[in-house]
């Protein structure tokens, strides 16, 4: 059971990650982008090719993340100065021709070169072979509770500014949220953080194969997210919010849109590479059929369940896309036609959030009635 | 012209000339700015006036012509270099950042910020905390002026079309211009408010701000300007001082639609 939660962890924690970019990118920036798993594509193979001819596994991840950037650098040249839609339909051509590549080349592998849908496999996986010793078990769970502790205090910097918010409603046009919200989001929140918080301090002391990977990819992502909401809020992220109302608006006040454009498209791009990394690791094989189009808009989901342009949104979404697939998985065991079925209903899922709730979960409403 | 005189000259547009398909929007138009002046463009509607904006600012790419501004010629410059040159516009259909704040909306303007570079981001983390506590004095007291200070921390897409009008001019003083290009400033904005615009106007001007203002409405254009170009059909009809033009009967004929 302990293993089972790592698992999801991890792949919870891999889907926030890469969803993580796509709000930067579309969320934030207001860049339609729905090829985002080129990036992720671009992540897994870089990484695990070059692994498996021999290169350690940092420099691999590293390389694999600055290619999925330059990736968003050849996109965005070719394709930010034209009109909005362009994007989407380039970067959707580039998502499907990257894996259509990774499918009819020749890799190499241990046993010589193999096709593309064989999958790629035998590389190296971080810490899976690790035999810690009660020590480094020890600094490994003290990294876990940093982690966890970063979370609450994210969590309760989040409710606070809301407090605050509601304290003051006086000249504002909207009403924020109500207290007793607050509470409940708080409650549920803090619970999340402790269960997988014990859980992977269970996982680490009895030392489950990927209880390591699931420490790195928290860490990874908490540091993620941190960076993220600090350029959210800082000067930087005030221009790509202007740019994703109105990019005339930067324009005349001096601001070269493009530039930042093309800084936040190739951000979003290199953090879905690492979550790329990522998902090579947990599916421990990985096959081009892992990177079909489906996974991008798992990513805008995860992104409009949350709210978009909301960081927290997102990882709330991502929280709720993997309880969703987890639950549905262990339900309905069958074949293909069920796996169709999951999705159906997901999407039936998405259209009566929309109804219903149509800023996403940590969306604001308020701003939905906005005029332009 | 004399060395003297060309120096004086804050912008100076000559032989713009722009053509949509079959119309020709600009045609020929020049445009000759004193600094430190406050400067009216009049002329019917779909004069050319609006585009003529567009071309200096560069937002649409001139077919010919030169700008020079400042002494410099920046036709090639791409618009946001030319608002770092320290030439902002506004424009006829007054645009904010609507799910941003207020306040953000002021906060954006302000020209070589320190964070607005990503690597400062992380390493300048002190020096952008300070830019951004003067900037947000200098925000509200221009918020202040303006009458938008309560409005500070509300979405500025909630504001009314006139407070949107006074959002757009007061963001773009904060960029510290030297020379504002405002498309229609008075239009739906109410008689008093008119009186107290022209009232800032004069005062940024005290303060060393040029301007241009595109206007139909003459009482604004004949108080506030030093000298008043006419547009008519995408070219030069007559430029002078605001009594001058009031008397040419050229102008009468094809604006103020008197005979
Ligand atoms: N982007 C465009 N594409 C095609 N035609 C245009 C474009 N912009 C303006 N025009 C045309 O150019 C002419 C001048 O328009 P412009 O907006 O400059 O007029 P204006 O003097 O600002 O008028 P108003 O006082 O009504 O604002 C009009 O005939 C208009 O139809
Ligand atoms: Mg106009």
């Amino acid at each position: 059971m302990v293993g089972y939660f790592v698992s999801v962890t991890i792949f919870t924690a891999l889907y926030a990650l890469f969803s993580l970019g796509l709000n930067l990118q579309w969320g934030l920036t207001g860049l339609i982008n729905f090829g985002h798993v080129a990036f992720m594509t671009i992540g897994a193979y870089v990484t695990v090719l070059l692994n498996i001819q021999g290169v350690p596994v940092i420099v691999a991840v590293a390389i694999g993340t600055v290619v999925a950037a330059t990736l968003g650098l050849i996109i965005g040249t070719s394709t930010l100065r034209l009109r909005e839609d362009y994007l989407a339909i380039v970067t959707i051509g580039v998502a499907e021709l990257l894996r259509l590549i990774a499918n009819n080349e020749q890799w190499p592998s241990p046993d010589g070169p193999i096709e593309g849908s064989f999958g790629l496999k035998d590389y190296l996986i971080p810490l899976a072979d690790w035999d810690p010793n009660l020590w480094q078990k020890l600094i490994a769970i003290a990294l876990l509770t940093i982690i966890a502790v970063f979370a609450m205090w994210q969590l309760w910097r989040g409710l606070k500014s809301q407090w605050k918010e509601n304290q003051q409603i006086q000249d504002k046009s909207y009403r924020p949220r109500k207290p007793i919200s607050l509470i409940i989001w708080g409650a549920i929140g803090t619970t999340l953080i402790v269960a997988i918080y014990i859980n992977g301090t269970l996982a680490l002391y009895d030392y489950y194969y990927r209880a390591g990977l699931m420490v790195l990819v928290l860490l990874v992502l908490a540091l993620v997210y941190w960076g993220l909401e600090i350029l959210v809020r800082s000067p930087w992220g005030r221009i790509i919010k202007a740019i994703r109302e109105d990019e005339e608006i930067p324009r005349v006040l001096g601001k070269n849109v493009f530039w930042y454009k093309l800084q936040a498209f190739m951000l979003g791009g290199a953090i879905a590479g690492i979550a790329g990394a990522f998902y090579a690791w947990y599916l421990t094989t990985v096959y081009p059929s892992n990177f079909e189009s489906i996974v991008t808009f798992y990513a805008w989901t995860i992104i409009i369940l949350g709210g978009a342009g909301s960081n927290a949104g997102t990882l709330v979404g991502a929280l709720i896309f993997s309880a969703y697939n987890e639950i549905t998985r262990n339900l309905f065991v069958g074949g293909a036609s069920l796996d169709a079925l999951r999705i159906m209903i997901m999407g039936l899922i998405v259209m009566i959030l929309m109804i219903w709730r149509p800023q996403g979960i940590l969306g604001k409403k308020e701003e939905l009635t906005l005029g332009k | 012209m004399t060395q003297n005189q060309q120096q004086n000259l804050l912008l100076s547009a000559s032989g713009l000339h722009k053509r949509f398909g079959g119309i020709t929007a600009v045609n020929n138009a020049q445009i000759d700015l004193h600094r430190g002046s406050i400067t009216g463009l009049i002329g019917p509607n779909g004069a050319g006036k609006t585009t003529l904006f567009n071309l200096l600012s560069n937002f649409i790419t001139p077919d010919r012509g030169e700008v020079i501004f400042d002494g410099k010629a920046i036709n090639q410059l791409q618009s946001h270099h030319i608002a770092q040159k320290g030439m902002v516009r506004t424009f006829q259909v007054a645009r904010v950042l609507s799910r941003l704040s207020v306040l953000e909306n002021m906060l954006l303007a302000p020209q070589k910020q320190t964070g607005e570079n990503f690597f400062q981001v992380w390493l300048g983390r002190k020096q952008i905390r300070k830019e951004e506590v003067e900037n947000k004095e200098k925000a509200m007291l221009i918020l202040e002026s303006v009458g938008l200070a309560a409005k500070a921390r509300d979405y500025a897409g909630a504001l009314s079309g006139g407070q949107r009008k006074l959002l757009e001019m007061a963001r773009v003083l904060m960029a510290d211009p030297k020379l504002i290009l405002l498309d229609e400033p008075a239009a739906g904005v109410n008689p008093t408010l008119i009186g107290q615009i022209c009232e800032h106007i004069t005062n940024w001007n005290k303060q060393g701000i040029s301007f241009l203002i595109i206007e139909h409405n003459m009482d604004v254009i004949m108080s506030l300007c030093d000298r008043v170009w006419v547009l008519a059909e995408g070219s030069n009809l007559a430029n002078g001082t605001p009594e001058e033009i009031q008397n040419n009967p050229e102008v009468l004929e094809a604006y103020l639609g008197v005979d």
